[in-house]
């Protein structure tokens, strides 16, 4: 659990978190939402009402909602902001919180078949995030060098899927073969 | 401004320029720099017909850069006075004016500036504000997309006597634009650009939104804002009737507008904040509400004046709440947007304030000032010995204290205005500063640390703001360590080396040194002085191997009481955390230190009889010989 006091508001524990300190000058004009890219797509996410949720100290409306885990850091928001919040660092800072408080991230993240994986380690240096980590591991009765991919980090780009020269690692339920059949239908329809 | 100038009593100078003022209240001298219109004054009639020759044209300033005017020109048709002006940067001296004005023989290319002199009682500045340029913000696309335009632009616009005689047309193709959208707070309440609201634009996008919609009610107009500020008498009444009459108010900032190549039209993003949901919607202009800024050239004027600036670059008055229209220099008044950001009823209320003040000012024969003033002891100066010093003279904020080699500095009492700085920083102990004499402060020091000294913390407090917090404190009810003992001066200025050098002499427990926050000084750089003299001490005091936190440096305004209790309890608990044989063993090998350093303090006048006087106090206070 968090190291903050009982006395502690919901808003204030995000503060003390890193990346969460200036969620107070957030004076809701709605640019940051107005902007979003993952707006378009996630209607649901609306990083102006997350602020004024944990303003509002709405911890686990906000902590249990899978809408936290979609911020991709492209950071345009960020160069918009009037008051120069990096929503980035403000919802790491609120994941945080959240897996401290042990609420599991809601997001697709990376998985590692480890039979076809040839331990190249291509995925570990593609990684923007710096989730995957290459370990060293008996399977099988015999030694061999695996990534390992950190859930907390993952935010499921897919770039380590994309890179890997064996397809063995893929992002759950979105793996080479489901996008492939998904563009061989798309072809179909449009004759 | 046509009755101005026509009073008998009003003398209006335009296109001049102050270059220089001296002297002080009362009695200042001003050197004006009349710039040449290559225009005799006196002998134009404001006919025109120079204009009306002139094959120059030039884009015209007053109208935005939307019109054209010819190289000799007015600046404006209701120009006051009403006297024609070459624009040597443009015109090709083809002297056709000069035939054109004829028998009037009024144009003189010959024409130079002119430096002039004059005495003025008092000086009032009204210099106001300037726009904020929006190209600077990439994502609303001005001076990209032709028909995203500013409001003063949209001013020229739909004014009857602008550039299309009130028409409103969209720049891209000139058709009349049926949906309009106006934007708030574009480069205010901004903190990449300006942080401050600029106070009157809500009422200005609401008042040209009922304009607009006046002349044309089938117009669409949007108003995108993020709060509407309608504070003064009547403003709420005014933004009911512009929704009364179907002006849109969309809760929201916009995040990027769009064009359409092909019609020109603009796409506004936004999220409209009531619904919770991203818009985005179509318009024919976009009118962006810029924000207020100050003029350019606010340094040199504040330079000219010597007067301070708020952050931002506004000009500083006395004191926000009690003297809005003085500036920290007697006898120079502030009126409207160059103090901050105001609306035109602000403006007027604060320039008539500022007239009656100035007016104080000239109908009196003597000017009362308080009597805090520096006074030099020429025996002990060692200019006047016929040393270089001077160091007096660099301290003052105001230029008070004139300088010069081989003679005790001169002090104008009418400029100083008693912070104390020369004072503190004089190697010499050689000036004084009446009510704060070195010998009244020591003798307070004495007798707050008469009794167990090393339980104490003796506060160094500024008049204006560390002595308001303290007060702050007391009347909130912030409890704080009742070991704490307070000593008031003027500024942090005044707080002399000597001061802390004798409190520790003396076996105090801890010293504070406060004052205001460094833009808050009532002496334009007094806290500067002092806050220099402050970081000298910490690292003075480091080297000797003292304990960290016995002598503490805070910042503090008469609004924190509560920073002032939090700073004194974490400076009793310093002290708690220090074992008493320790701290009397500290006090006891830095004294011979202490006392070298703060020598010099005993011999100025007054400080032997001033000590001895503590000391019997001290003995009647705590009853016992010293």
């Amino acid at each position: 659990m968090g190291s903050h006091s009982s006395s502690d508001t919901f808003a204030d524990q995000v503060r003390a978190s890193p990346g969460g300190e200036k969620i107070t000058y957030c004076f809701s004009c709605g640019t940051c939402t107005a902007t979003c890219p993952i707006q378009w797509i996630e209607e649901n996410y609306n990083p102006r009402r997350i602020i004024k949720m944990v303003m509002l100290g709405m911890r686990d409306q906000v902590l249990s909602s899978p809408v936290i885990w979609l911020c991709s850091a492209c950071d345009i928001c960020y160069r918009r902001c009037p008051q120069g919040i990096r929503i980035s660092d403000l919802m790491k800072a609120i994941r945080d919180v959240a897996i401290q408080e042990g609420y599991e991230p809601v997001r697709m993240v990376a998985e590692v078949d480890q039979r076809a994986c040839a331990g190249c380690g291509m995925c570990a240096q593609a990684c923007p995030y710096e989730a995957i980590e290459l370990r060293t591991k008996w399977v099988n009765g015999q030694q061999s060098t695996l990534p390992e991919v950190d859930r907390f980090l993952c935010h499921g780009c897919g770039t380590c899927a994309a890179i890997c020269p064996s397809s063995a690692i893929s992002v759950e339920d979105l793996s080479d073969d489901m996008i492939v059949a998904q563009i061989r239908e798309f072809a179909d329809e449009m004759g | 401004m046509v009755d101005a100038a026509r009073h008998p009593k009003v003398d209006v100078r335009t296109y001049t320029e102050v270059e220089r003022v001296e002297g002080f209240v009362g009695n200042f001298q001003v050197q004006l720099r009349e710039k040449s219109r290559y225009v005799i004054a006196d002998r134009c009639n404001g006919c025109g017909e120079c204009a009306k020759v002139c094959p120059i044209e030039v884009p015209n300033y007053f109208e935005m850069n939307l019109a054209p005017r010819k190289a000799a020109y007015v600046p404006m048709s209701q120009s006051v006075p009403l006297v024609y002006n070459i624009d040597m940067d443009a015109c090709i001296h083809c002297y056709k004016c000069v035939e054109a004005c004829g028998k009037l023989d009024a144009i003189d290319f010959s024409m130079e500036d002119e430096l002039v002199w004059e005495d003025v009682g008092a000086i009032i500045v009204a210099t106001g504000f300037s726009h904020f340029d929006p190209s600077v913000i990439p994502e609303y696309g001005y001076g990209r997309y032709p028909n995203v335009v500013t409001a003063i632009e949209i001013e020229r616009l739909i004014n009857s006597a602008g550039p299309t005689a009130g028409d409103l047309i969209r720049p891209s193709d000139g058709t009349h634009p049926k949906r309009l959208a106006i934007i708030n707070c574009v480069g205010s309440r901004d903190k990449r650009f300006n942080p401050w609201c600029s106070n009157f634009c809500c009422m200005y996008a609401i008042k040209n939104a009922i304009l607009m919609k006046q002349v044309n009610p089938e117009m669409d107009i949007t108003v995108y804002y993020i709060d509407i500020r309608t504070p003064s008498k009547g403003y709420e009444a005014f933004y009911d009737r512009a929704r009364e009459m179907g002006i849109r108010f969309l809760q929201g900032r916009p995040a990027l507008i769009t064009e359409d190549p092909e019609t020109q039209n603009l796409y506004v993003h936004s999220e409209d904040v009531s619904l919770g949901q991203v818009i985005e919607r179509e318009y024919d202009m976009v009118m962006l509400n810029q924000a207020a800024v100050p003029q350019p050239d606010v340094d040199t004027v504040s330079s000219v004046l010597n007067i301070s600036q708020s952050p931002g670059g506004w000009f500083m008055e006395y004191h926000p709440k009690l003297r809005p229209m003085d500036s920290p220099t007697d006898g120079v008044f502030l009126a409207g947007a160059c103090q901050g950001a105001k609306d035109i009823p602000a403006s007027v209320a604060q320039g008539s304030a500022a007239a009656s003040r100035a007016g104080r000012v000239l109908h009196v024969p003597e000017w009362e000032i308080e009597p805090v003033v520096a006074s030099v002891w020429e025996d002990r100066c060692i200019s006047a010995q016929g040393k270089k010093c001077g160091v007096c003279s660099r301290a003052c904020p105001y230029g008070a204290i004139e300088y010069e080699q081989g003679k005790a500095p001169r002090i104008f009492i009418a400029k100083c205005h008693g912070c104390g700085g020369c004072v503190a920083e004089c190697p010499q102990n050689a000036i004084t500063q009446l009510h704060f004499t070195d010998a009244q402060i020591l003798a307070q020091i004495r007798a707050l640390l008469a009794d167990r000294p090393e339980e104490k913390i003796l506060a160094f407090r500024c008049h204006w703001c560390s002595y308001g917090g303290a007060d702050m404190a007391g009347t909130s009810h912030f409890e704080y360590t009742a070991n704490e003992r307070g000593l008031r001066v003027m500024c942090s200025a005044r707080m002399d080396n000597d001061f802390i050098y004798e409190a520790f002499r003396l076996g105090a427990g801890a010293v504070l040194y406060s004052g205001c926050h460094p833009q808050d000084c009532h002496y334009i750089t007094g806290q500067r002085v002092g806050s220099a003299r402050a970081e000298r001490l910490l690292k003075a005091f480091d080297k000797m191997g003292m304990t960290e936190g016995r002598f503490r440096v805070e910042w503090i305004s008469a609004a924190e009481g509560d920073k002032y209790a939090r700073v004194l309890n974490e400076m009793q608990a310093t002290l708690d955390s220090i074992p008493k044989e320790q701290l009397m063993e500290e006090i006891e090998r830095l004294r011979p230190q202490m006392e070298k350093r703060a020598r010099r303090m005993r011999e100025a006048p007054q400080v032997e009889e001033a000590l001895e006087f503590a000391d019997r106090l001290k003995a009647a206070m705590i009853g016992q010989e010293v």
